[in-house]
């Protein structure tokens, strides 16, 4: 036997054996590297065995040279072609009323077709401008247990969500604790910020994230997939990334008993922006 | 015996119990108890460490300098995670603390955490973290919850911005973890009990000291980073391996 | 088992004696360069026999219920039955994981391999007339591979994959006047939405290979009618074809290179894990692991994502968000830029000439200046996708990274194009060195004594000149 014979022998023989051991591989159970290795004995040994073969096994197949057979079309095999498709078309724009009217029954029916389309889901309606957070909801986080002022210690943060919206998507918010007189608040939003306690939503504004990292001694929320990050002492206004906007913020109250409770749903339109957000809910 | 040599006897055994006196003296002296605290043999090791490894940057009494915080309050979970996980004493002031073997023993760092225990009372004490206690499922849950954003979804670490990494965890022990949790380092959030119980941290740190000798069922792990490895790997192995079959079948005219 | 009895019985039925000689006879150059495309297809096929078997286990269904199979800290989680389905795939099912990860590596060679096949397109011309179709399809074959991509790696309702899900939606959004309103349509209501899961379904194992399917079709059948170009050289002209036939030598080289493919994607499947999504969990819309990134062929998007400046702006009461130009505008722009590019250069070329020849990128000195300073430009978006992974490793500071590549997004392509455009017209306008093709010489004793030499015209020489043609 030559070399390149012999080559291509023991790959077809490597891929018979890899093939018994896959049987045996499975038959013990599976393991996924062991399929993996076989597999690739097997499949590659098959290849290998045949890209031998074609290279070597076959001196006397040379290269050949052929026509591309694009021969300049004769002229008058062009001219019948088109003439043929023109024909018909001719024939059709002659009814020329006719031929308009088609045209208008074949748009009606795209556009009727597009109809569909609306069937897949609801229309947003309102519903981007509001979440599940109204005036007196409680905060609670993932495990259902109300928050209360002692919750957090000053550079904690946790998810909150409204009494029985757990895991909503759009409700979702970031509870964070600073020192009070951190906070650079106006007026009328450092009110829903009590004791440090302030509670920003956990969307962010650039795509949707959930903004899952909080750099405490900076007082930044970032976001892991684009590194929007936002300064939570001053409004959550963006510091860095493609954010455009600051996040919404929940402002919250201390109820009787010490739990927080919403005062209302958030400042803003929680999330990215879509083409009608500034207008308000129709 | 004559007279001289016996008097010479007398004056080499007055000089010699003068120097045991002496010598014993200053041993003795040296080993007195710092004024106004009780002596303990820990608190003077503590205290010398303290003061040769750390009052350069932390100051005396742990009042801090221009070259590093207080340590007042800091608690001595704070002290213990540092010192464990080598970050400190740091080369020098204003490195970035990152994972470093310790530069000191189990005993010398105790001796440490217990002298600051007495100048800089109060903050975090070292919790007990025990994780055969834990619950993986609950662990992983938690972890992915509270911790993934900055630490990745398999603990082994991320960029997070501020000039910082979230480390890898791999290396953590128990109450590493949990010390970590309670302080947080650098630019990492404080987890109090409230927060994450004792319980927790034990589900926390099982999940993680489980991550590291499971969960590679596919094969290599590729530092089980995601997509960015796996795109590296698809080229380079993957397309790299059939580039060169291709040149080897392929004509190069 | 293929006999003489077999093939006149089909040629008898079909009357196809005439097409089968043909074809079989027709011959294929076999430049190394010529084999990229087959890489694409072979993993295409591995694709749908391994999805195949994936299909089979599959369940697209967002509705819950409690996890109890073997992977410990999953343990009595709520899970959706499509992410049940694929843990019990990976745990339970003998060779489940391996046909998993050797389908999604496939995708990822798959892609890498189609990108790699049209950069030799590019760079060698072969999309110049009469070729302009094959580009417009294989222009549809990477949208379509990244679709398939896309809809594929988010079937597992894993946490990676629903933060994807969550940014897809929120760039739908931000189209004007209608994004919301497909966004919600689409997804059955707000995001996460009810519906998402078996529409996903569909476009993954159906619609888009489908289009896949019909466009790979059309651009062989393609290929083999034009007949496939090939690299000047000797005895070559425009007009003829230099190659091996196809039965049997070019039919075993290319199935044999096929099993190949299959060895290595497999390989890969076995050895070598791949979106681990058991590490994840199940998705939750509260939380994101960091880091997060797409599958590589849409890195480029996540690059421009993570660079663009935060420029939002409302114009007569119409907010663009900030997600439309990254996301939309400027890959619609690419993606068109792209597909017209052969006409686009047969028109400021002023070349529309027939041409079979595939060229050497220094033929072309502008154009593979431009495709240099093109590929220069996704490296950085590529590299800025993955910023926050490289910042980890390389131990640099992130956010001073970003920087780096915003500035480089201009620069290197610039730098690239330039240096390419001079060095490829360097190559090509300089003669060739005389070692680089030795003359032949004759030496020859003559009767008075000495030697005299017999000069024969350079080989090659024609083939130089022919090269230096625009």
């Amino acid at each position: 036997m030559s070399r390149p014979d012999r080559v291509v022998a023991g790959s077809f023989v490597v891929a018979i054996l890899a093939a018994f051991g896959l049987f045996f591989v499975y038959l013990r159970g599976g393991q996924t590297q062991l399929e993996g290795a076989l597999l690739f004995l097997t499949l590659g040994g098959i290849g290998v065995g045949l890209l031998v073969w074609a290279k070597r096994l076959m001196p006397q197949i040379v290269d050949e040279t052929q026509s591309r057979h694009h021969a300049p079309v004769a002229e008058q095999e062009q001219q019948e072609a088109a003439e043929t498709v023109m024909g018909g078309v001719d024939e059709l724009k002659r009814r020329t009323f006719l031929s308009r009217l088609l045209v208008g029954a074949a748009g009606a029916l795209g556009l009727a077709a597009l109809f569909p389309i609306r069937s897949l889901g609801q229309v947003p309606g309102d519903t981007p401008f509001f979440t599940k957070w109204k005036r007196g909801s409680r905060l609670v986080d993932v495990g259902g247990n109300v928050v209360t002022t002692d919750t957090l210690n000053v550079d904690s943060f946790t998810t909150v969500f409204p009494e029985g919206s757990v895991g909503s998507a759009d409700s979702q918010a970031v509870l964070i604790k600073v020192e009070p007189d951190l906070l650079q608040l106006p007026a009328d939003r450092a009110e829903g910020a009590p004791e440090g306690l302030v509670c920003y939503s956990k969307v962010c504004t650039h795509a949707g994230c959930p903004l899952g990292l909080y750099l405490a001694a900076d007082h930044e929320l970032r976001c892991p997939c684009h590194q929007s990050t936002f300064n939570v002492l001053n409004g959550a206004k963006p510091v860095y990334g493609p954010a455009p906007r600051p996040l919404p913020q929940l402002l919250i109250e201390v109820d009787d008993d010490g739990s927080l409770v919403a005062k209302g749903d958030f400042t803003e339109p929680v999330g990215p922006a879509f083409w009608n957000i500034t207008d308000g809910p129709p | 015996m004559t007279r001289k040599s016996a008097e010479a006897r007398l004056l080499s055994r007055v000089l010699r119990i003068g120097l045991v006196l002496v010598v014993g003296g200053q041993i003795l002296w040296s080993l007195r108890p710092a004024p106004g605290q009780a002596f303990s043999q820990a608190g003077e090791q503590g205290r010398a460490l303290y003061e040769a490894s750390c009052s350069t940057c932390h100051g005396l009494q742990a009042e801090g300098t221009v070259n590093g915080p207080s340590l007042q309050g800091s608690g001595s979970a704070a002290v213990s995670f540092m010192l464990t996980s080598g970050r400190m004493p740091l080369a020098a002031p204003g490195d970035q603390p990152t994972r470093q073997p310790p530069k000191f023993d189990d005993e010398q760092i105790d001796a440490i955490v217990a002298y600051l225990a007495e100048i800089a009372p109060g903050g975090p004490p070292i919790p007990t973290v025990d994780t055969s206690q834990g619950s993986l499922a609950e662990g992983s849950a938690l972890f992915l919850d509270n911790c993934s954003g900055c630490h990745s979804a398999a603990g082994v670490g991320d960029s997070v911005g501020g000039g910082q990494i979230a480390p890898n965890l791999m290396p953590a022990t128990a109450t590493q973890i949990g010390e970590a949790a309670r302080i947080g380092p650098g630019l990492m959030p404080v987890f109090d009990e409230d927060n994450l119980s004792e319980q927790d941290l034990n589900s926390i740190a099982a999940y993680l000291h489980w991550l590291r000798d499971n969960g590679d069922e596919g094969g290599l792990q590729l530092g089980r980073v995601g997509a960015v490895a796996e795109g590296l790997v698809a080229f380079v192995v993957g397309l790299g391996l059939l580039f060169l079959v291709v040149r080897l079948t392929g004509s190069k005219v | 088992m293929i006999s003489k009895r077999l093939v006149e019985g089909v040629d008898d039925r079909l009357d196809a004696s005439s097409f089968i000689a043909r074809n079989l006879k027709k011959v294929f150059p076999d430049h190394w360069s010529f084999m990229l495309g087959e890489l694409a297809l072979y993993s295409f096929i591995l694709l749908i026999l391994t999805g195949t078997f994936l299909a089979m286990f599959y369940v697209a269904s967002p509705d819950q219920i409690t996890y109890r199979g073997p992977y410990e800290p999953l343990q009595g989680r709520s899970v959706s039955l499509a992410y049940n389905s694929v843990l019990h795939l990976t745990f339970e099912v003998r060779a489940g994981l391996v046909m998993r990860q050797t389908h999604h590596w496939s995708a990822l060679v798959f892609m890498a391999a189609i990108v790699a096949h049209m950069l030799r397109v590019f760079f060698t011309g072969a999309f110049r007339k009469p070729r302009e179709m094959s580009w417009l399809l294989g222009v549809g074959l990477v949208v379509s591979g990244i679709g398939a991509g896309f809809t594929g790696y988010s079937l597992p309702d894993d946490l990676l994959s629903g933060v994807g899900l969550r940014i897809a939606y929120s760039i739908a959004q931000s189209i004007p006047f209608v994004g919301n309103w497909l966004a919600s349509v689409f997804f059955g209501g707000e995001f996460p939405g009810t519906a998402l899961l078996p529409r996903l379904l569909a476009l993954h194992i159906f619609i888009i290979p489908l289009a896949i399917l019909g466009l790979m079709s059309a651009h062989l059948a393609i290929v083999w009618h034009q007949t496939h170009t090939q690299f000047k050289g000797p005895d070559r002209t425009n007009e003829t074809v230099t190659g091996t036939p196809v039965w049997p030598k070019f039919a075993l080289k290319s199935v044999g290179l096929g099993f190949v493919t299959f060895g290595v994607l497999t390989l890969l499947g076995g050895l070598f894990q791949i979106n681990p999504v058991w590490f994840y969990g199940p998705y939750v819309p509260y939380s994101g692991p960091s880091p997060s990134q797409p599958d590589w062929y849409a890195g480029w998007l996540e690059g421009l994502l993570r660079l663009w400046p935060n420029w939002e702006f409302t114009i007569f009461g119409v907010t663009i968000g900030e997600l439309f130009l990254p996301a939309i505008v400027v890959p619609g722009i690419m993606f068109t830029l792209l597909a017209a590019w052969p006409f686009l250069e047969a028109r400021f070329s002023g070349d529309r000439g027939w041409h079979n020849f595939a060229q050497k990128p220094r033929e072309a000195p502008l154009r593979s200046g431009l495709g240099a300073a093109a590929v220069a430009l996704m490296v950085v978006l590529f590299l800025a996708g993955s910023n926050d992974v490289l910042a980890k490793y390389l131990q640099i500071e992130v956010d001073t990274f970003n920087t780096v590549l915003r500035w480089s997004a201009f620069v290197l392509p610039v730098a690239a194009g330039v240096a390419t455009f001079l060095v490829c017209r360097d190559l090509r306008d300089r003669p060739r060195s005389p070692i680089a093709r030795p003359e032949a010489m004759t030496v020859r004793r003559t009767t008075a004594g000495g030697f005299e030499e017999l000069h024969e015209p350079r080989a090659g020489a024609a083939a130089d000149d022919e090269a230096r043609a625009p």
